[in-house]
């Protein structure tokens, strides 16, 4: 898994029910400061509800109010499992390695 | 959940989002756009930077999109090293570099200059504080769907009831000669106005001050309000110019105020007079045409102010139905655009537009990419090699993308300072040609335009450096190790190039003709004489105001022509009777400017198509023109006072009219008729009998009657007109000298017969008909640099093929002359392909040149030996010239040696 598909399942999972391409955008943006389109953020997520991650559901607009229709999207299981073992597996990665690393970075 | 604004707060952004993001998420994506706009407006960053976050969202999107709907590699970020290299590119190929940047230059510019032009056309903006703001409020007929500008009572009512819109104000035309203090006199373009004017605008006086509402009392001082222009030009830039007192037609007035630079609310004006008209003067739908203008108040939309409007018109309609129950209120942006294309909405022709130019972008850039795919071809072993060592596909379609944007961003340059001179210059031919435009028509470019070359520009390298990129890395150019020794050759010149050679040698060979044609017709009508001593004659247009447009009464047509003629003759016997003039007589139309064409029969005639019949340009003069412009009357005779009368029908000929329509001869007594007499010039379709029979009395010798390439004929007729029988006239004055100085005192004359008689556009009569041929000389100009442009790309491209196909069969020339092959013959046969392209281009393009002119300008040339014979000649020519192209690359193939080519083999 990439870690921008990485990121954008932790913003899913963080904003539940309001996750929408707007909103997932932002809370990357505010929370590692990197900023992603929204092509890449839709593609991404497309590719990841083809992969079953994560699940989608329409949202028109209120009616009687022109506007333009959204799109939310929510976590599967599979999404949630894929995320975990990614994570762990990072972790896993990192492990005791991570103090040395520290220490070089801040050489 | 909140639903999304549906208004983006960015039209043309939003539009050209809609245009470069495609696919399933599009709507998702332009939605998210606009949302995170408005975000980012509301976190209080500036208009100017959301703009710019929204626009690289949407490039980056844009690009995302594609790359996945494409499944083209990922696109991975460009470093400062691929634009190094792609410096040294541009450095290192320089013919490529100018060939390929003149073209993309002059996409973008062409892009560019049009795209502002279309804008201001179609969405204009007012560049004044707010001025989206600025509102027109009007009565629309129901009945007819035109404005009822009789609406002063409306305009009381408008501005004690209206709280939506705010600083209404009303204006209507004055068009004056205005005497300053030196006596001299001049007409300018004026306007009566409410003080609210300069409250709606909100621009301060560059000396003095604006109108106030005190000025509009009909007891107060008459003054007026100067623009900077005139302010400069009339009255030197005198900074003590207030309280000086003008003339403006007969009134006295104090000037009060000088306007800065680039004020001409409400359109184009130069001066500014208090407008005196109380509306409670007024029943509803009477009094003298306004137009009304305000502001909207804060916080206030369109539909709000609408809303209100209606209200009041319903009210209106209810007290006074016999005068407004078929009026409809409304309010609209006071820039709105008049433009109006048939059975097209103006944001489907601004769409539409848009479109075109970027593929226009896209087929001039499909050029250069043919030029770009050869250079790197040139670059093959590079590129294996770096492929080999490990860079993906994505890498190096990159790198190479990145150096067709560091040719575009040079050619973006170039091509924004070629399209602002253009801009410009075309605004310029419009103003000389006699249009006003709008204050709002800016000559430089806006920011939209500036973003949308910038679009342009990445569109075009994506064309240019990622399609040949693609095809230099594609599976089949792919190979191993191996190719990078030149041992092997995987890339070839398939049909998607072959197709770009064919398609534009033949564009080029259609195009080319058509600039050699208008440049001969420009020679033509430039070399041509205008039958009279025209440095001797000024011109100038006499103009006369109606008793209704001045707001005293109503007058009939007849009535005004009839005051019309009477002031006019009395100019004229005046004008006569001054020194140094030898003759005065006037015209519809003078030598040397535009004459209407029709369609005739000349009875006893056959002409070439009887359906059509023949056709001749019109003439209306004076009865003494003639004689004034000593134009000798070769048969027959010319006008006189009889040929006025109403049963007197008869007309002159000209010269070419007797060579070229009746075969020589002498003319007189023979009869001719207009085949459409209720629209002579329009094609005749038989459903309307022809109109009535008009003898011929007489043949002048030839006077220039055109002045357009596109049709130039000089078959000529002339009808008599007596002075008040139309408006407005040009007059010609004869004078041996002096003519410039005596301009004032032909103004000073008609000021004094009447001060609502003005003259305008006084200039010697050669100096007229070369003001004409200013807009033929524009296009001329424009389409000689496409021209060149055309040919270069043309030849660069047929170049790039030969270089392509000697550098990739090197070796097997080498060997097929080791092997005792004639060496011609096995050139021969490698080029057959190449040749064979521009061959079949150029029978194309001449083929698509013959049934343009058949079938567009079928009814203006006549098929003919001469002119086949010169359309093969061209033929050959073009032929010829991209076979030059050839040569380089022949010679090097020619001069292979076998064992340098076998030495590759290694």
């Amino acid at each position: 898994m990439g870690d921008l598909e990485q990121l954008i399942l932790f913003a899913v999972l963080q904003l539940g029910d309001d996750a929408c391409g707007v909103t997932i955008r932002e809370s990357i943006e505010d929370r590692t400061g990197r900023v992603i389109s929204s092509g890449a953020v839709y593609t991404t997520l497309g590719r990841l509800e083809s992969r079953q991650l994560v699940v989608s559901r329409a949202e028109e607009a209120e009616p009687g109010r022109p506007g333009r229709p959204r799109k939310y999207y929510n976590l599967r299981p599979a999404g949630a499992r894929s995320l975990l073992h990614a994570y762990s597996a990072l972790q896993a990665r990192a492990g005791t390695l991570l103090p040395d690393l520290t220490d070089l970075a801040e050489q | 959940m909140a639903a999304r604004d549906p208004d983006p707060p960015h039209g043309i952004l939003s539009r050209i989002a809609a245009l470069l993001i495609r696919g399933p998420d599009a709507e998702l994506i332009r939605g998210d756009l606009d949302d995170l706009q408005a975000r980012d407006l509301a976190r209080g960053i500036t208009p100017w930077q959301a703009r710019l976050r929204y626009a690289r969202n949407m490039v980056a999107s844009a690009l995302r999109v594609a790359v996945v709907r494409l499944r083209l590699p990922d696109v991975p970020r460009i470093s400062a090293l691929d634009f190094k290299l792609g410096f040294r590119m541009l450095v290192r190929y320089p013919g490529l570099t100018l060939v390929g940047g003149c073209a993309f230059a002059f996409a973008l510019a062409v892009g560019a200059g049009t795209f502002e032009f279309v804008t201001d056309l179609v969405y204009p903006r007012i560049a004044l504080d707010e001025g989206d703001r600025i509102v027109e409020l009007r009565n629309i007929d129901t009945t007819t769907r035109e404005p009822e500008r009789r609406t002063l009572h409306d305009f009381g009512v408008w501005k004690a009831e209206l709280g939506s819109v705010v600083d209404i104000g009303a204006f209507r035309e004055l068009d004056r000669n205005l005497t300053d203090e030196e006596g001299r006199l001049e007409p300018v373009l004026g306007v009566e106005m409410t003080a609210a004017a300069f409250r709606v605008a909100r621009v301060k006086p560059l000396l003095g001050r604006t109108l106030q509402e005190a000025d509009e009392q009909p007891s107060a001082a008459s003054i007026v309000i100067i623009g900077f222009g005139l302010w400069q030009n009339r009255f030197g830039a005198d900074p003590e110019v207030v309280g000086q007192t003008v003339r403006l037609g007969n009134t006295a007035a104090t000037v009060v105020g000088v306007m800065p630079e680039g004020f001409a609310f409400p359109y184009f004006h130069e001066l500014w007079a208090p407008l005196r008209l109380n509306p409670l003067d007024y029943a509803r739908s009477a009094g003298p045409e306004i137009r009304v203008f305000g502001r909207l108040a804060d916080g206030v939309t369109f539909a709000e102010a609408n809303a209100e409007l209606s209200t009041i018109g319903r009210r209106a309609a209810l007290d006074s139905p016999e005068t407004h129950e078929r009026l409809r209120p409304d309010v609209r942006f006071f820039a709105v655009s008049e433009f109006d294309v048939s059975g097209i909405s103006l944001s489907g022709f601004y769409s539409t537009s848009a479109l075109f130019l970027a593929m226009f972008v896209v087929v001039v850039c499909a050029n250069v990419a043919l030029l770009l795919f050869a250079r790197t071809a040139t670059r093959e072993s590079e590129l294996v090699l770096r492929n080999a060592l490990g860079a993906s596909r994505g890498r190096i379609v990159t790198q190479l993308f990145a150096e067709a944007v560091v040719l575009g961003a040079v050619a973006l340059v170039a091509g924004l300072g070629a399209a602002t001179i253009g801009h410009r210059w075309a605004i310029g031919v419009l103003a000389q040609d006699g249009m006003r435009l709008p204050f709002w028509f800016s000559d430089s470019l806006s920011p939209t335009t500036v973003w949308y070359a910038v679009g342009l520009t990445v569109l075009g390298a994506c064309v240019a450096g990622v399609v040949p990129a693609l095809k230099a890395t594609g599976k089949g150019a792919r190979g191993g190790p191996g190719r990078a020794t030149g041992s092997t050759s995987g890339l070839r010149m398939g049909g998607l190039w072959t197709g770009v050679i064919v398609t534009q040698v033949a564009l080029t060979v259609f195009f080319v003709p058509f600039v050699i044609i208008l440049g001969i017709q420009m020679a033509q009508i430039g070399a041509t004489e205008l039958g009279f001593p025209a440095e001797e004659f000024l011109s100038v247009r006499v103009e006369m105001d109606p008793k209704s447009r001045l707001g005293e009464g109503a007058e009939s047509r007849g009535d005004f022509l009839a005051r019309f003629g009477e002031s006019y003759r009395e100019l004229q016997r005046q004008v006569a009777a001054e020194p140094g003039v030898a003759g005065v007589a006037f015209a519809l139309q003078l030598p040397g400017t535009y004459y209407r064409r029709g369609w005739i029969e000349v009875e006893g005639v056959a002409p070439p198509l009887a359906e059509l019949g023949h056709r001749a340009q019109m003439g209306t003069v004076d009865t003494d023109f003639f004689d004034v412009l000593e134009a000798p009357v070769l048969a027959g005779r010319g006008f006189d006072a009889a040929d006025l009368e109403s049963g007197a029908r008869v007309v002159v000929v000209n010269e070419s009219f007797v060579d070229g329509i009746l075969g020589g001869g002498n003319p007189v007594g023979l009869r001719l008729r207009y085949l459409n007499p209720t629209d002579r010039g329009s094609l005749p379709s038989g459903d309307q009998p022809p109109g009535s029979w008009y003898e011929i009395v007489g043949v002048v010798q030839q006077l220039a009657m055109t002045i357009d390439p596109d049709l130039p004929l000089g078959h000529g007729l002339y009808h008599p007109m007596a002075a008040g029988s139309e408006h407005p006239v040009r007059m010609a004055v004869h004078m041996k000298a002096g003519l410039a100085a005596f301009a004032p005192r032909l103004r000073e004359l008609a000021a004094d017969i009447d001060p609502a008689l003005r003259v305008y556009e006084p200039r010697p009569l050669d100096g007229v008909a070369a003001d004409a041929m200013l807009a033929y000389e524009a296009w001329f100009r424009v389409l000689i640099i496409g021209g060149v442009i055309a040919l270069l790309l043309s030849n660069g491209g047929i170049y790039s093929v030969m270089s392509f196909t000697v550098s990739r069969r090197t070796r097997e020339i080498g060997i097929r002359v080791a092997l005792g092959a004639d060496r011609h013959r096995v050139i021969g046969a490698i080029f057959s392909r190449a040749i064979t392209q521009v061959g079949l281009g150029v029978l194309v393009g001449v083929g698509l040149f013959v049934v343009f002119l058949l079938q567009v300008l079928g009814s203006t040339i006549t098929p003919s030996v001469t002119g086949a014979a010169v359309v093969l000649l061209y033929m050959a020519v073009m032929a010829g010239v991209c076979t030059i192209a050839c040569i380089v690359p022949m010679r090097r193939a020619l001069g292979v040696e076998p064992t340098e080519a076998l030495r590759g083999d290694g």
